[in-house]
């Protein structure tokens, strides 16, 4: 393929290429490389040995379980509130727009505090649910619970401008032609909302797996039921344990990436067939 | 019929966007609703679909009454603007959606697409995404989609409005056959006369939620009765003529134009023609004219446009006589020329030319002008900022005589400025209404200068001579002012009158005659009491209304309007005048 020269606002292939390479490579790349520097340290039998610690495994568990329940309850009802958003016009909707935008801005801590403070066996809703024999403090329950707040707004922002840009009449001319409005959902709308809901679900999913602050708070951080793999990294790095931390780090790492690749795989896939309308 | 539309409207916050329309479509017709934007005509196409819930009024389609029947279940095929097309499948299942709903057998499918497909020209693109087609073919896809389910109606909604000229004409042509070959009744919204023409069996003309005039594209085009469609269904020349017993008098010079309803000898009445821009003659001097005289003008503006030569002329006498077009009041009139007409009279700017008008065409509309009669100027200004008249001249496009004389009871006829006579009401308005019909007027409209514009028209007339001007007039009222028209009558409150009866059978014949005469859609309400004090209480229960007095003794009117005044001084009134006899008829055949 030839290197495109068209005449832009921004001048230049060349420099702007190498920004973007430098830029990947000084914050990204780098200290990528760095960790699995670090990682190898281990020889492979230590490597295998704190890897597979029953302890790091449980954590891999609940960390990649927990954020993908999250992320799949949030395309669910970040979908709603999207289209709560785009699709109706009510007194207070430009307020609950704002809202949406909170989690992006509350730091994890704060955001950890809050949800203690509400589902603590003595919190507003804590004293409710603990009678009932419902566990959210210091419970995965909890975990996902705070996942979810996270990772709301990312979903509901890549899907609402996507549900803004779907004609009304693609609606309409499916009921003229006979649709259901089920059948118009899941055959006419879901098909077009695709793309942008699985890109919300990576970013929640993302957001999700890296999470650190507002877990550590609900969490109670037990090993092999509470604990995620962040903090495992973070409780090595406290015992100075360098190697092992970044070996666990490359776990996650491969994990991370091997999930995003695939989801790239499926949005390229499902892109294929709308990609010549980008074009237009 | 195929489609029977019976008063149906429909309200946005209160406003009618479709009103009081009603509409036969026959089986295999090609039938096209014709209106500028935010006419209504998208709103009525999507009811008849389905895709606007209705607030009054019946649609049946083939003879089952489908009012409250979803979109879903009427399956009527719909073609869009912006195709509405999916755009994550390909042609083939888009195409396939309606028979895939239904749950057809995959090789019933399969044919099927294959004739739809080759019926729009596009075999072959079966695999293509939509993104992968042209507009032209996107919107062939639409259609071929639309028919899939062998739907009996075919709607579509200004299907060609997104492409341009060439591809338009192209698709034009395939819809046409297309239609043809299937027998399907179809309706399509357009703004674009010349679409109209093309397509359309019959055409409708559509203005703020009214359907205004329905007929053959032809008749519409020669014969309209409204203004508004004779200035939008192709260019036209509205001009103002005297019209009396001997026949059509344009300022000095008298035409030799046929008129199909001679006058009554004695009154004259000023008249709405229209002059197509192709059917003005221009010649040099007078008498090298074949057809009749109308002015002298100066060529003001020429434009060349391939086949035709397009001229606008400044008129030099008969001024008044034109209707300003633009609004801007400049008195300019437009002329087109074929190339051997230009070859036999070569013309440039600056030039004084004879004009002579071929074909005239008299609009039965009985509002022509409006001219403000008041004692003083304060006073005409005052009124000249009534936004009830100021929308009405806008909307009518005619000419308004900011500051006409009142006329004495000694002159007669020949004192007074023809149109519409505008005064104020209130006190003494009633006695200057009965002068001015005297004087030869034959409507007087009563306003304030802070009317506005009315919600509801009402008509009431005090001689039954009087009531075909009084429908004809309420309804040129309506054709320009969206509002509910209402007939009025009085009976005795008693049960058995005999009396009440016959107002009922008097009311329900007007309503009959404005359906027919007018294409107007009219409620009626018989008010129970005393004639004028009843019919002012009834008028004070409503938010706005106007009233269409007719009457046909300026002594009743005047007592009448005394009456009326004294308990709402601040209603608009528009007096009819007419003397015994019918004094415009309604082409008939219409």
């Amino acid at each position: 393929m030839r290197w495109r020269r068209e005449p832009s606002v921004i001048p230049g292939f060349g420099i702007t290429f190498g920004f973007t390479t430098f830029f990947l490579c000084a914050l990204v790349l780098l200290p990528l490389s760095a960790l699995v520097v670090k990682g190898a340290g281990l020889d492979w039998a230590r490597f295998i040995e704190v890897v597979t610690d029953p302890r790091a495994v449980a954590s891999y568990k609940l960390s990649f379980g927990a954020s993908l329940v999250a992320a799949t309850i949030n395309i669910v009802f970040g979908f709603i509130v999207a289209w709560t958003l785009v699709r109706y016009r009510f007194p207070g909707r430009r307020f609950i727009d704002a809202i949406i935008d909170m989690p992006f801005a509350l730091p994890t801590a704060v955001s950890g505090l809050a949800l203690s403070a509400v589902f603590a066996a003595n919190g507003w809703l804590g004293q409710y649910l603990e009678p009932h024999g419902i566990k959210v403090v210091y419970a995965p329950l909890g975990i996902t619970i705070a996942l979810t707040l996270i990772g709301m707004p990312f979903v509901v922002r890549t899907v609402q401008p996507a549900l803004e840009e779907l004609p009304r009449d693609v609606e309409e001319a499916a009921a003229t032609l006979g649709a259901s409005p089920f059948y118009t959902f899941f055959r006419v709308i879901l098909p077009a909302l695709m793309p942008a809901m699985l890109t919300g679900f990576t970013l929640a999913f993302a957001r999700a797996v890296g999470e650190y602050g507002s877990i550590t708070f609900i969490a109670g951080n037990i090993p092999m039921q509470t604990e995620i793999t962040p903090l495992l990294i973070i409780i090595r790095l406290d015992e100075y344990d360098y190697a092992a931390a970044a070996a666990i780090g490359c776990v996650m790492l491969a994990i991370s990436f091997a999930m995003l690749l695939a989801i790239n795989l499926i949005q390229l896939w499902g892109r294929r067939r709308v990609s010549a309308s980008a074009r237009r | 019929m195929s489609i029977a539309l019976e008063q149906v409207t429909k309200r946005y916050q209160g406003q009618p966007v479709v009103n009081d329309v009603s509409l036969n479509v026959a089986e295999g017709e090609f039938f096209v609703l014709l209106g500028p934007s935010g006419s209504g005509k998208s709103t009525l196409l999507r009811a008849i679909a389905g895709l606007v819930d209705i607030d009054q009024g019946t649609i049946a389609l083939h003879g089952s009454d489908v009012t409250n029947v979803g979109a879903r279940q009427r399956g009527v095929g719909f073609v869009f603007q912006h195709y509405a097309l999916f755009r994550h499948l390909t042609v083939a299942e888009n195409i396939e959606f309606a028979l895939r709903v239904r749950r057809m057998k995959a090789a019933d499918r399969r044919a099927r697409r294959a004739e739809l497909l080759k019926l729009v020209a596009l075999e072959g693109m079966d695999q293509r995404l939509p993104a992968q087609l042209s507009g032209g073919q996107q919107q062939r896809v639409a259609v071929a989609r639309a028919l899939a389910h062998k739907p009996q109606v075919l709607l579509l909604d200004e299907p060609f409005g997104a492409l341009d000229a060439k591809i338009r004409e192209e698709l034009r042509r395939t819809i046409r056959i297309v239609q043809r070959e299937l027998g399907i009744t179809t309706v399509l919204v357009t703004h674009d006369q010349e679409e109209a023409f093309a397509l359309a069996d019959r055409i409708g003309v559509m203005n703020l939620g009214r359907l205004l005039e329905v007929g053959a594209p032809r008749d519409l085009y020669a014969r309209p009765a409204t203004r508004f469609v004779a200035t939008f269904l192709g260019a036209a020349n509205l001009l103002l003529a005297q019209q009396n017993a001997e026949g059509l008098r344009f300022g000095s010079a008298a035409l030799d134009a046929t008129v199909r309803q001679p006058l009554p000898a004695g009154r004259e009445h000023e008249v709405v023609t229209v002059l197509r821009p192709e059917e003005i003659e221009l010649a040099a001097t007078r008498e090298q004219l074949t057809s009749s005289f109308i002015a002298r003008a100066t060529v003001e503006e020429m434009q060349f446009t391939g086949a035709l030569e397009r001229l606008r002329l400044k008129l030099l006498d008969n001024q008044h006589a034109l209707q300003s077009s633009g609004g801007n009041g400049e008195a300019s009139m437009e002329v087109t020329r074929v190339q051997p007409e230009r070859r036999a009279l070569p013309l440039s700017v600056g030039d004084t030319v004879v004009l002579g008008a071929r074909r005239l065409h008299v609009l039965p509309t009985p509002l022509s002008s409006f001219a403000i009669h008041a004692s003083d100027t304060a006073a005409c200004q005052g009124l000249l900022q009534a936004p009830l008249l100021a929308t009405l001249a806008a909307r009518m496009k005619t000419r308004l005589v900011s500051c006409a004389e009142l006329p004495d009871d000694a002159r007669g006829a020949q004192g007074i400025t023809p149109g519409v006579a505008v005064i104020a009401a209130g006190a003494g308005a009633a006695d200057q209404t009965a002068q001015l019909l005297r004087a030869g007027a034959n409507e007087v409209l009563l306003l304030n200068p802070d009317t506005g514009l009315p919600q509801q028209v009402c008509m009431y007339w005090l001689d039954d001579a009087a009531r075909h001007a009084t429908l004809a007039v309420a309804a040129s009222l309506l054709r320009h002012l969206p509002a509910d028209a209402l007939c009025i009558a009085t009976a005795p409150a008693g049960r058995r009158d005999p009396q009440r009866a016959q107002a009922l059978r008097a009311l329900l014949d007007a309503r009959s005659e404005a359906r027919a005469a007018h294409a107007l859609e009219t409620r009626t309400e018989l008010v129970p009491g005393e004639a004028p004090q009843a019919v002012a209480e009834f008028l004070a229960g409503l938010a706005a209304p106007l009233l269409v007095l007719g009457a046909a003794d300026t002594t009743a009117a005047q007592s009448t309007l005394a009456q009326l005044h004294a308990r709402l001084p601040a209603m608009p009134v528009m007096v009819v005048y007419r003397e015994g006899a019918v004094a415009l008829r309604r082409e008939a055949g219409r």
